[in-house]
């Protein structure tokens, strides 16, 4: 007899959903996580008396329970709706741009346009046409693919086949001139990972389009609130999750899974592997079939890994608003030009490019202790410059960044450093460390069209073998949790076409 | 996608020759195979095994334990971390926290200075049984008891109980070896004046360094004892240090101490956020904690049984974690005080006692995830590994 029929590598987000999924579908699963709590990136960790959120910033998706969004549906069928709750955050974002731009984005569409208005009056009809483009668009795709019309056509959907592998950068070049507004448009490009030259006019508008429609959300007691959610779900279904315990290899024969062995030595049966380790460890380190290996390494070959962050956790002993902290999101920029920003990347300097600032306490006021409020600074970072750093300096250099970033954010919120009571640095050598991922990516490869699975075999190299989370897929919470309980459809699907072919 | 859509989509040829193109030149990602490990482990090891090379007698109850790694340098650290040191005593597999005292500029050697205590179990073993040339198995660097450029005045005092001294003597060699713009003042409270660990080094220090100032407060003085006395008061702080204001408080050494001198500290007007304080393991008694309730006496026994597995007797007064060691069972541990949630486990029956203050994460409580190194058990217990 088998052991275990699905084991789920990995308890990020994909993993656990994955497993909850599973576990729920009536299959015997284990869960193996090499960290001591679940989450991944969802996850929490304290210092003093504060409990650092890690990275969830905004949850897209969500929707009000009367105009639901896709997530919602999908964490009530893994069984964790009922257990979460869930802050709206009014606004989008404030967008600064020091003696420059200082507007709010509120979450809605026609807030958004009157608030654009406000500081570009002149660029009325390209702001009024851009919004209404991004809309039509994604209602093609609402149309196409979310409600399956079996006939998708130009003629149909002429928006869709005309945009779809656009540019963001060209769409926003065609629709303003002002280089701050188109600043302030493709603000959430950080979130993708790519600037708007990069990054496709269709994932920008999804992501406007679903934190516009569906509203940002938080959530109380933070991302580990949903892990630990999702982690209860597997048990409650009779699902085993095993801590500080990692998978060491993937045991296939002729080209199907047999086991898994585990960082202690133990081989667990089983026909069905779900990996939320990333691609590269799971196909280079993980996979014992050689042959298999170089035809699933060929399949991402042309990609490139993702950046990942610096991040400057900080807990202050004072409310938000005692240093002029008024919305839960805040970017800041210091330049209009999105590619130099990115190419900053690739290096040390956080002087300059792109900063969020999170404070949760703005829209949850408990979410610390009275009186005082935490706020993450995130600045994208690849991890090559970061792994240049010689070991014995690499405390100092964290400090220097928090030096710098902290000097950056002063101005707009005065008095912010002073109050600091609790402070970390999270690099990408951290994310690296408790993610297990090349480049400490979070993201997965870069989202470039060319590598999304729309290009992708979607047949795994090996029978049985699903990868789920950001390396197979998309980046964030809800398209992770969408991969996770997509492959455990797959893999309850082929359960109950093998159960039926006996 | 279907391909008849995908391949109707404007810009598709472009985006097919693009793929083609970056996989023609693109990485051979079979290379990454066990980088990302193999980087990680020169910052963050999880496990290190490190040859005494040398021991050297501190005082007749303590002695440092020289480390060296067979396998290149050390990671580097802060001053101020520690490292667990693990052991197999007789069946028993646990582990102890112990400050590095060495300075984190030597990449050579991490030194560890260990005292006896009453009743000691690890330390008694490190004291008894280990000689030069055995291999001690430890974790990397750990803990946040360190300076912060950003948020800690240059200006430090330091106050250390006992073996509390040990972080200091890092952060103090390091400062005085490179140069560092800081001064400080050390407040090194002990029973008696022999135990008082590197008393000669720091009066040495303290006679060439101006920015050194070492206060050793004894206990129980012999007779004629000229140097301060008792405990290390408010009064005591003043007449050193003058002016508290621009100063960063930082203190180690056993619960009572902190009891003690942090209503001191907070009467020279410091403000809360400027006393940093290492945790500390298990209290010598802790019924005697806020909270604890009345009905339940130290040397109570219950029965603690793993789900899927054994059962264990457990006594109210010793962390859950000590007892799953006694019986045998072996889960995670590093700060052994509440603070790194290692030992986190899931209690699916029956009520604990944890310390005011203890760090578990919010849903984490919600949840009944419990740290066990620093939860005691009040009845019978069912629990999840
Ligand atoms: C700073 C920051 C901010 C972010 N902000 C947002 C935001 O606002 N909104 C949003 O939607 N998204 C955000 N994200 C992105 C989002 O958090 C991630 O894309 C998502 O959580 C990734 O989930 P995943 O399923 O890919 O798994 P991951 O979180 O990558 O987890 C992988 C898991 O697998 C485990 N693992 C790896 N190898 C092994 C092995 N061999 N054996 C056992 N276990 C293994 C790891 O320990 C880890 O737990 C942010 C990310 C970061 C870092
Ligand atoms: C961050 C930190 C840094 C520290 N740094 C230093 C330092 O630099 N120098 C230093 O000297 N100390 C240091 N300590 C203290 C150190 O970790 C130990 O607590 C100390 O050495 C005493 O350990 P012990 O095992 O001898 O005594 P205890 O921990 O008091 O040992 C008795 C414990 O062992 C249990 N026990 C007894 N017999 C058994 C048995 N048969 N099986 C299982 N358990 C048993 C007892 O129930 C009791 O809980 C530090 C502590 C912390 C938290
Ligand atoms: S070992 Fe650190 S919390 Fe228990």
């Amino acid at each position: 007899m088998i052991d275990y029929e699905a084991i789920v590598i990995g308890a990020g987000n994909g993993g656990l959903a994955a497993a909850a999924a599973l576990a729920r579908g009536g299959a015997r699963v284990l869960v193996l996580e090499r960290h001591n709590i679940p989450g991944g990136c969802a996850t929490s960790f304290c210092r003093g008396r504060f409990e650092f959120e890690v990275s969830l910033h905004q949850l897209s998706g969500l929707g009000r329970p009367e105009f639901p969004g896709p997530l919602r549906g999908l964490l009530q069928n893994l069984g964790v709706l009922s257990k979460l709750e869930f802050v709206e955050m009014e606004n989008l974002f404030r967008f600064i741009v020091p003696d420059k731009v200082d507007l709010t984005l509120p979450a809605n569409r026609a807030g958004i346009i009157r608030v654009l208005l406000e500081r570009f009056p002149d660029e009325k009809g390209g702001i009024e046409r851009f919004f209404d483009l991004v809309y039509r668009f994604f209602q093609e795709v609402i149309s196409a693919f979310y409600l399956r019309d079996p006939e998708v056509t130009p003629e149909k959907y002429p928006l869709y086949f005309q945009y779809a592998f656009r540019d963001s950068q060209s769409v926003i070049d065609e629709y303003f001139r002002d280089p701050y507004l188109k600043l302030t448009v493709a603000g959430y490009w950080g979130y993708m990972g790519l600037p708007p030259r990069l990054l496709a006019f269709s994932d920008l508008a999804a992501l406007l389009f679903a934190y516009i429609e569906f509203k940002p959300w938080h959530l109380k007691g933070g991302s580990q609130a949903l892990s630990n959610a999702m982690a209860a779900a597997v048990l409650d279904a009779g699902g085993e999750i095993r801590f500080s315990c990692g998978a060491e290899r993937i045991v296939t024969r002729d080209g199907a899974v047999q086991a898994v062995v585990t960082d202690r030595g133990e081989e667990i049966t089983t026909r069905y592997v779900v990996s939320n380790a990333s691609a590269v460890a799971t196909f280079a380190g993980l996979l014992d079939d050689g042959e298999k290996r170089k035809e699933a390494l060929k399949e991402v070959r042309g990609a490139v890994v993702g950046t990942s962050f610096l991040t400057l956790y900080t807990g202050l002993r004072c409310p938000p608003g005692d240093v002029s902290i008024t919305e839960t999101t805040n970017f800041i920029c210091t330049s209009t030009d999105m590619d130099r920003d990115f190419a900053l990347c690739r290096t040390l300097d956080v002087s300059e490019p792109p900063l969020i600032i999170s404070c949760y306490d703005v829209s949850d006021p408990d979410f610390s202790p009275e009186g005082t409020c935490q706020a993450a600074i995130v600045t994208m970072k690849y991890a090559e410059p970061w792994l240049r750093v010689p070991p014995e300096e690499y405390a100092a250099e964290k400090y220097r960044s928090a030096e710098t970033i902290l000097r950056r954010i002063e101005p707009h919120f005065p008095g912010f450093t002073a109050n600091i009571e609790e402070m970390e640095v999270a690099t990408p050598i951290t994310h690296m460390r408790y993610l297990g991922h090349p480049g400490g990516s979070p993201y997965g490869f870069e989202q470039h069209v060319k590598d999304s699975t729309l290009f992708r075999n979607p047949k795994p190299p090996v029978k049985g073998l699903y990868g789920t989370g950001a390396w197979y897929g998309m980046p964030g919470y809800q398209p992770t949790l969408t991969s996770g309980a997509a492959a455990a459809r797959a893999i309850l699907r082929e359960m109950s076409r093998k159960e039926n072919a006996r | 996608m279907r391909p008849d859509i995908l391949t109707k989509i404007e810009g598709y040829d472009r985006v097919v020759r693009e793929r083609e193109t970056c996989r023609k030149y693109g990485t051979d990602f079979s290379v990454e195979r066990g980088a990302v490990e193999e980087y990680v482990r020169r910052l963050h090891p999880d496990r290190m095994h490190l040859k005494v090379a040398e021991i050297i007698e501190e005082t007749p109850s303590a002695k440092t334990f020289r480390l060296v790694s067979p396998n290149g340098p050390l990671p580097p650290f802060q001053a101020g971390q520690y490292v667990c040191v693990y052991c197999d005593i007789g069946s028993v597999r646990t582990g102890r926290p112990y400050s590095l005292s060495s300075p984190p500029g030597h990449r050579g050697y991490y030194d560890i200075t260990v005292k006896a205590v009453e009743d000691g179990f690890v330390s008694d073993h490190l004291l008894n049984d280990i000689r030069r040339g055995d291999i001690l198995e430890t974790s990397g660097p750990e803990g946040h008891f360190h300076f912060n450029p950003i948020l800690h005045d240059r200006a430090l005092v330091l106050l250390a109980g006992g073996s509390g001294v040990t972080p200091f003597m890092s952060m103090i060699r390091e400062s005085l070896e490179s140069g560092l713009e800081r001064t400080f003042w050390l407040f090194h409270g002990d029973r008696e004046p022999g135990e008082a660990m590197f008393r000669e080094e720091l009066e040495r220090l303290a006679a060439r360094f101006t920015n050194l100032r070492y206060i050793p407060v004894i206990e129980n003085p012999s007779p004629g004892y000229g140097g301060a006395c008792g405990y290390i008061t408010a009064d005591l702080i003043r007449r050193e240090i003058g002016d508290a204001a621009g100063k960063t408080f930082f203190i180690c050494g056993p619960g009572e101490m902190y009891r003690f001198c942090i209503p001191e500290i907070l009467s020279l007007e410091v403000p809360a956020g400027k006393i940093r304080r290492e945790v500390f393991g298990p209290p010598k008694s802790i019924s005697r904690s806020p909270g604890w309730p009345v009905e339940v006496r130290e040397d109570d026994r219950f029965i603690v049984s793993v789900k899927g597995g054994k059962s264990i007797p457990a006594k109210a007064g010793e962390p859950l974690l000590v007892a799953l060691e006694r019986g045998g069972i072996v889960i995670p541990s590093l700060c052994r005080s509440g603070e790194c949630s290692q030992c986190r486990l899931k209690l699916l029956a029956g009520r604990v006692y944890q310390p005011e203050g203890t760090p578990v994460r919010r849903s984490d409580r919600q949840h009944g995830y419990i740290h066990s190194c620093a939860a005691y058990p009040l009845e019978d217990l069912e629990i999840l590994l």
